[in-house]
Formats: structure tokens, sequence, C-alpha cells
């Protein structure tokens, strides 16, 4: 190739990766120049943090859940502080405390789940949350607060909370499930999805045998494997990524999921119903964390005491509707925006029943034995 | 000094290569060293590592188990080992596919009209530009059950008034094996195409010259001199399959458990790098050894694999 | 002569083998026009222009960009921008990188001898015969451990501190993208005829300057071959990326993983053309440029 056709080539590649990030830049909220308003791309206005915090960044680094952040939410953060937010994202706990504990990572707030804080406790990947500098903690209902995980929320604050129970297409299932071991019959065998998630697999189907989802007692535990090593032929595919896209597309008909996943399938089409198991649902509990090594410490915190308002935190009731343990933005919502209020209240997914609370169970930090459950889950998965 | 570095032949050489292989010293050979180490480690109950030497993470890859049904001491464990079994069965079926359908249509290229050639090939090289994600999203989307196979097959089967249900091709380890052998037909026909095209048109016209017919033709002439193809291709296409986990975590179902996703699972779910560590050093003496009995057999096709 | 060449049976295979390899993509284009929202059966294209975007359950009935909805969605998508911008610097700097460091061990190993010579050879066949995984968990050890270590003893704290990113995904990339170079340089090497540079010599250059005006101009197409596919190698590049990115270093393959683990929509798709479509045209010029090359134009 003549060298002039080789540097046009190679100015034509410079040019275009200029183009691209030039337009990562563009193409950003416009704000309202006359009242000062930031406005993001969706139309939305965006609330004055308050309060305003100091913040001498110029980015914060987030590891999160998928599907789990209102873009209004991410977009307004940005805007108001004028600090870049970095978003990656991981679909288990165990995938990002492997690269958390793995070290050479930057990033600053993780959300674990509320069994795996205890264990990023203990080893010392976590550093203490400064009350100080958190005065939004007042939104919260204080029955989310001071957990047993983390007694008096010296590590972690909630962010989203929900369940795991049983989303059934009631248009093609005919016998719909009513306890987890139902799951078992033959006649929903190859069309069901489930978690790829370890401890809760295994916890419910230590549930239908009586037992504590959480024991560490050898014994139960090999019942466990043997009964679930039964049902893992019938299961069509483990998802934790977006097992709603198999229920929609019809490639399976009911199965295992959690919350939000639900509420979606269901928005779809109504014949998804959710059912709390008889044994009891899996309850759960995603938190905010900061790593000990938080490089940007500072607007971390500017990240949470925002998100923690009330007039921004009801946009995860708007986009992904979990549990709710905002009491602030529950309240501003009832006010504003009765509509999604309403919705959030009115529905069995969101607004769990009482009683299924009452018949739940956690999953928790089960220490030295869970070398047990990861390796069940290995033979299980990888018998057939 | 400058000057004794012009006469040095031996410094200059060297100093050029210097580079490269610093690079690859550090990049590729420290942690190899470092996942051998690992691998010989045991995990801590919170799954990081404690530097022991220990062949355990070994001999449960190989089945050696403790965990045994009427209380026995020790008992053979196949899970590992069907894992492995697998993926080398799958490798092997990948393979076999590969050629079958890259044969011809490497043939067909090589035998067209030089001006064609290059846009035949680029034909070939266009999905393999596009990304390797993308691709095998694509097929999610013709295989399920309301994708576009199954419209097409039930129009089809709608207008000959054939009862149809739609096929369950998704989330099987069927539709794995469709992923795979989509994702390296490319890497197996450029080679082919390669040595195919070197061969010198003379020696066709030697061999009819010599009575021999068509068949006889390609499997005295054609085939052997193509061969040096065939292997660089088998290379290409073998060890990626041994140890993609993408294809099988989407298309299967995060069923069709491959000894790449047992790697990638116990790196991070199960987080137990000792035991990754191990499966990766076996995975990779596998891998080993398949290509040095193959080259032996067939030659290395290096030279295929640059033109 | 060409006893094969108008066999049907490798003209009907080779059809079938076309199809085969542009069914998923063709099915992929097609169904970034999807009306439907969740993207799980084609229903038809959106018929119409309108000012803003209605929907019907899950069907977008109307969209200010008509059928090419997707692709106005996509346009607006600013992870996709950064993504992208990501891949192609982190493709261009391992490129130069790995060309200039590939084509100088070329040259050493074709033409000289030194004691490191086998050692530099065996290193290079690495990376070809390890499994990708096996190279992105080792890097990623090595680069934690590392990072580890230096943050630790050179006490450095907030944005100063090493990690992984940018930076990390390139010199990974650099590792396997350096021995495809070298070997098609080699190659090239290999069937090169040295009378030239001889002449050059007695004609009274230099080595340098031979190597200037002789020895490079006549490797460069090899050279060029070798950064393509190296450039080629690190934009698909998705195993080595996912186990050594950080914050802000996503690189077009990884953001589609991620998609896929979220409500797909046709924006997938939608990206999923365009992406073909610039690698296409990127072909087609490089094919011009090429073919203008051969015409006489001295």
């Amino acid at each position: 190739m003549k060298k002039s056709n080789l540097f046009k080539l190679l100015v034509l590649v410079i040019m275009a990766s200029m183009v691209l990030s030039a337009c990562g830049g563009g193409g950003d909220a416009t704000q309202a120049a006359d009242s000062g308003e930031k406005v993001t791309s969706t139309g939305f206005t965006c609330p004055e943090p308050s309060p305003r915090m100091e913040v001498t960044s110029t980015q914060v680094n987030l590891f999160v859940w998928t599907e789990y952040f209102p873009p209004d939410m991410l977009e307004c953060f940005e805007l108001v502080y004028g600090i870049t937010l970095n978003r990656d994202e991981y679909s288990s706990n165990e995938e990002m405390y492997a690269k958390v504990s793995a070290g050479g990572t930057s990033y600053d707030l993780v959300q674990p789940t509320d069994y795996i804080v205890p264990l990023m406790v203990r080893n010392q990947l976590l550093q203490e949350l400064d009350k100080a500098q958190l005065p939004n903690i007042s939104s919260y209902d204080p029955s989310w607060l001071d957990k047993s995980f983390d007694k008096g929320n010296k590590y972690s604050l909630p962010y989203l909370a929900g369940t795991d129970a049983i989303v059934v297409n009631t248009d093609t299932v005919e016998n719909v499930p009513q306890s987890w071991a139902d799951l078992w019959k033959p006649e929903y065998a190859g069309k069901m999805v489930f978690l790829d998630d370890s401890r809760a697999v295994i916890g419910l189907t230590l549930l239908t045998l009586g037992y504590d989802p959480n024991t560490t007692d050898p014994a139960q535990l090999e019942e466990a494997k043997a009964k679930l090593a039964e049902l893992v032929p019938s299961i069509k595919t483990f998802d934790s990524d977006s097992p709603k896209t198999a229920l929609i597309a019809g490639d399976v008909d009911l199965g295992m999921v959690w919350t939000g996943e639900a509420f979606i399938a269901n928005q779809e089409n109504p014949a998804f119903q959710y059912i709390y198991p008889t044994e009891g649902a899996i309850l759960w509990q995603d938190n905010w964390v900061m790593l000990k090594d938080a490089p940007h410490a500072d607007a971390a915190y500017a990240w949470l005491n925002y998100t923690m308002q009330g007039d921004v935190f009801w946009l995860t009731l708007r986009d992904f509707q979990y549990t709710n343990p905002n009491k602030a933005a529950l309240e501003y919502a009832k006010v504003n925006q009765p509509d999604v209020y309403k919705a959030y209240a009115d529905s069995p997914i969101t607004n769990t029943p009482a009683e299924a609370v009452a018949n739940g169970h956690g999953i928790e930090d089960v220490g030295e034995a869970t070398p047990l459950f990861d390796n069940i889950w290995v033979e299980v998965k990888g018998g057939n | 000094m400058l000057q004794r570095l012009r006469e040095n032949k031996s410094a200059q050489g060297t100093l050029l290569a210097l580079p490269t292989t610093v690079w690859l010293f550090v990049l590729l050979i420290i942690p190899l060293i470092l996942t051998l180490i690992v691998s010989f480690g045991k995990r801590s109950p919170d799954g990081n590592v404690i530097y022991s030497f220990t062949l355990d993470n070994y001999t449960r890859l190989f089945g050696y188990s403790t965990d045994c049904p009427d209380g026995q001491a020790s008992c053979f464990d196949p899970l590992y080992v069907n894992i492995l079994g697998r993926s080398l069965s799958l490798a092997l079926n990948t393979t076999l596919f590969v050629i079958s359908l890259a044969y011809p249509l490497a043939y067909f290229i090589a035998r067209a009209h030089p001006k064609q050639r290059n846009l035949y090939l680029f034909m070939v090289l266009i999905p393999l530009w596009t990304n390797f994600v993308i691709r095998v999203y694509a097929w999610m989307m013709l295989l399920r059950k309301e994708g576009a196979i199954n419209l097409i097959l039930g129009w089809v089967m709608n207008l000959l008034n054939i009862p149809f249900t739609p096929l369950e091709m998704l989330y099987t380890p069927g539709a794995v094996l469709v992923g795979m052998v989509y994702e390296f037909l490319p890497f197996m026909i450029l080679p082919i195409y390669t040595s195919l095209e070197k061969i010198d048109a003379s020696l066709y016209e030697a061999a009819a010259d010599l009575g021999a017919n068509s068949i006889k033709t390609f499997l005295r002439v054609t085939l052997p001199l193509s061969m040096p193809g065939v292997v660089a291709g088998t290379i290409l296409v073998f060890i990626p399959v041994m140890g993609t986990f993408i294809v099988s975590d989407i298309l299967g179902g995060r069923q069709v458990i491959l000894v790449g996703n047992l790697i990638q699972r116990q790196f991070l779910d199960a987080r137990d790098p000792t035991f990754g560590s191990a499966a990766s050093l076996i995975l990779m003496v596998m891998t080993l050894i398949v290509t040095y009995f193959y080259t032996r057999k067939f030659g290395f096709g290096e030279e295929i694999v640059v033109a | 002569m060409n006893p094969f060449r108008r066999s049907p049976f490798v003209i009907i295979a080779s059809v079938l083998v076309y199809i085969f390899l542009y069914a998923p993509i063709v099915g992929l284009i097609l169904y970034s026009f999807n009306a439907s929202r969740t993207n799980v059966t084609f229903e038809g294209f959106i018929p119409a222009f309108s000012e803003r975007i209605v929907m019907d359950g899950s069907l977008v009935k109307s969209s200010p960009c008509g059928p090419f909805h997707w692709y106005c969605d996509l346009a607006k998508n600013q992870d996709v921008a950064e993504a992208a911008g990501n891949t192609l610097t982190i493709a261009f700097v391992a490129t130069i990188i790995s060309t200039v460091i590939g084509t100088m061990a070329a040259l050493a190993l074709q033409r000289y001898n030194f004691k490191m010579k086998p050692f530099s050879q065996l290193s290079l066949y690495i990376p070809i015969v390890i499994p990708e995984i096996v190279m992105g968990i080792g890097i990623l050890t090595l680069f934690s451990q590392f990072f580890g270590w230096a943050n630790n003893f050179f006490n450095l704290v907030g944005d100063a501190r090493l990690s992984m990113g940018i930076a990390t995904v390139a010199v990974s990339h650099i590792a396997f993208m350096v021995p495809f170079v070298t070997l098609v340089v080699q190659a090239r090497l290999q069937g090169f005829d040295k009378s030239y540079e001889e002449a050059a010599m007695d004609l009274g250059a230099n080595e340098w300057i031979t190597f200037k005006r002789v020895t490079f101009p006549m490797i460069l197409p090899g050279v060029m071959s070798g950064a393509l596919l190296a450039f080629t190698l690190s934009l698909d590049d998705f195993v080595i990326t996912f186990f050594t990115n950080g914050p802000g270093s996503t690189t077009l393959p990884i953001y589609v993983y991620g998609l896929l683990r979220r409500i797909i929509t046709p924006q997938v798709n939608a990206l999923s053309t365009v992406w073909i479509l610039v690698v296409f045209l990127a072909v087609m010029a490089l094919q011009v440029l090429q073919n203008r090359e051969q015409k006489p134009q001295h």
C-alpha cells in the first residue's frame, strides 16, 4: 500500500475516533438558560441537591447492578454537580465480589445484597460510613435500618429491596404452583427459568425440605443437593441478567425471579402473576457500601445524599419497581405523582403483603460454610 | 558506543527483539507462572488464596473425591472429567462441521475467476468483522421459540397445512454447537482457501494428462496439498472453542457447562481461584497436546496462516 | 483443467454456506426496524412519522424518525458513543505499538542470531495456543497484585491510584496482538530477495538508508497486513477486555454484552447494523485504495 494511501487511512481512523469521542461529549442535556434549571434529555427537571455538598473530585465510579438506575437520576447527578459518573455493572454478587476482592479496581461504591456485606467487612474491603456526611439518612423508613447483617448501619445503607418468588404465565400454565415444592412437578419440566443465584436456589430447596435456608448442617445440604439435582434438568435456563426476557418471549412459562422482573413481565402481560410460595419467599435488600480505597469519597457521599432525597429517589418507583425503603420518596410520590404511587402501592409485587414478609426468609452469610454451597452449585449445574 | 552497536549484530538483534519479548514475558509468562503457583494453593473460606503446595485441585479435577456415598473414604466423581470430555467432544464436533462447511466454499473461491476472488473473500470476512457478541445474539434471535426460524417454518408448515409446534432450539447443546460453528467458520475458510490457491494449476493438467478423473485428482492432488490449510484452520478453531464461555452462556442458558464456563465460574461465581487456576492449566495442556499430535501428523501449516 | 470448477455440488454447498453466514446478519438488520419494543418477534416496520413517539403497549406506532426510530434512539445513547470511542482509541494505540515492536521483533528473528532468540521465538507462540480466558485471568491477577503493591509502596491515593482502565486494556491487547504482527511480517521477510539490499549497499547506501528506502517499503504490505489483523483483533476482543477493564473504559463488545443483560430493545440491532455498515465501508475504502495502487500511477 502506497505511503500516501496509508497516511490517508490513518487520518481517516483518527478522525473517526475523534468524531465518536466528541459525540460522547455532545448530546448532553440542555439547560433552561433563564431559570438556571437543569433538565435532562428526557425533559425531567432536576431537583436541587439539599444539602449541596462540597465536592472536589471530578468523577465518581459506581459498580452496580444492571437495570437498577433511572437514567434521569444518573443524568441529574451529573448535571447538578457537574462531575462525571462512571458506571460498571454486574449481575451477581459473586461476580462483584470477585472483581472487588481481586483488587486493582477504582470503584467508590458498590451494591452488595445483605448477606455479602458481612463477607466484605470480614475481608476488609469496606470503609465505615461517616454519618456526619449523610444528613439525608432521615429519608429512610427506620424499619429498613439497623438490620442484623449490619447493626447500626456502620457500613451500609439500603437502596432497594424485594423478594424472590414464583412468577407464572397464567395464560399458558393450567395449574398455578403455590409452593416452591410444586415446581418439582413434571408438568413444569422444560418450561422454567430460575435465577442463577446459588444461595437463593439452594435456599429454596432447603425450604422445601423443611430446613433453614442458611443451615450449615452437611447432612441437610446433601439432601438439598440431591433434591436440587432432580430439578435442574427441568430448568430450561438460568438467568440472573434479564429473566423476564425469556418469560415475555415465551421461551419459558414460569419460574423463580425477583420483584423487578416480575413487575415488568406483569406490565407487558397481565397474565403474569407473582406467587409468594407457602414455604416463604426469599427476602433481600441491596445496600450501598463504600470501598475502603474509594478514590472519590466526597463525590460518593454527594451521590448518596442526592439520591436519598425524596424528590429524586421516587424515580425508582417510576422506572424500576422494587420494594422501596425510602419514606421520603414514597411521601413525595403520594403527593406529586399519585399515579406512580398508586401503581406501586396497589401491586402485591412491589408492595409485599405483610403475611409474605412475615413468612419470608432472608439469606445470611454462612462464613466458613460458604464453600459447601458453592460446591453444591457447581455439581448440580455441571452434572448434565 | 553507537559504533560498537553497529558492528555487533548480535546486540542489534537482541535490542530489536527486546520490547516484544519483555512485553510477552511480563504479560503472559509471568501470569502463567502466577496461575501455576495459585493452582497449588488452598482456598480460604472467603475465596482467597492460601499459598501452599497441594495437589488437591488437580486430583479434584480428575475425579478424586472424598464426598462419597455409602461412607466410602474416596471415590471417583466424574463431574469435571465429564466437563473436560464434553468440551473436547464439542471442539471436535465443531471442527468437523466447520471443515465440512468451509472446504467446499474455500474450493469454490479458489477456483473462481481471480477478479472475483477478493469479492468472495470479503463476503466471508464481513460477518467476521462484526462483533463476536453481536453474532451470538443474532443467533439467539433466530433460534428462540418466537424467533425468525420458527416464524418461517411455521409459515411454510401453514401453507402445507401441516400442524406445527415451534421448535425449542434455544438453550440446548445444539444451539451451542451451531453458535460455535458459526463463530469459527471464517477461520477455517481462509486458511483452506490460501492453501488451495497456492496449488499450481499445472498439477491439474498433469493429472488430467495422466488420465485421472475428477475424483482421483481431488483425492490425490488437491486434498493432500490443501492439508496445511486444514491444519492451520483446525488450530485456529479448536483452541478457541475449548476456551469459549460466551457462546455456551448465552445460547446454552447457562446450563451447558464447558471448560471455559467452569473456569469463568470458579473465578467469578464460586470464588475458588485455586481450582480455577488448575482448570486453566489443564485446559492449556490439553490444547497443547492435541495441537502437538495434530501438527506432528500434518505439519504446522504456519506458512498458511500468514499468507 | 479445473475439474470441480463447475461442479454443482460445490456451487450449491457454497451458496448454502453463504446463506448460513448471512442469515443472522440479515435477521439482525431486519429486526433493527422492528416495531416491537420487546424485540421478541418481528412485528413489522414502524409505519408513520410523527412529532412524538406514540406507543401502543409495547409496539411503537409512530415516531419522529419513522422506521429508523431505533437508530435515533441509538444516537441519543451516550454510553454507546463513549464505548465506541474507547474501542477505537484502544485499538488504534495498541495497533501502532504492536506493529512497531512486532516488526522490530520479526526483523530480529529473521535476520539476526542472538542468545535470546529461542526464548523470543517460543514466547511468540504462547498467545496463539493459550485460551483467552486463561490469559485474561492471568493478566488480571498480575495487575491486581502489582497495583496493590505499588499503591501501597508509593502511597498513592485518589485518582493517582493505579487501577484497571483504558491503559490496562490497551497493554493487554498489545500482548496478544504482537505475535500476529510478528508472524505476518516474518512470513513476508522469508520470501524477501536480499539482492535489492545488496545492490543498495553496493551503491554506497549505509544500513539505515538501505532499510528506510529499500527494505521497509518492500515489507510494508506485510506490515500493513499485520497491522490490519492486529486492529481487527483489538476491535473485536471481548474476553481479555472483560477481565482487564475498569470504570470508564467500557468497549463496544463489553457494552453489547451488557446490553444483552438488560431489556433487549431493537436498539442493540440498530447498533449492530451501524457497526456492520461502518466495517463494510472501511473495507470497501481499503479495497478502493488497494486497487488504485495497483494501477500504474508512477
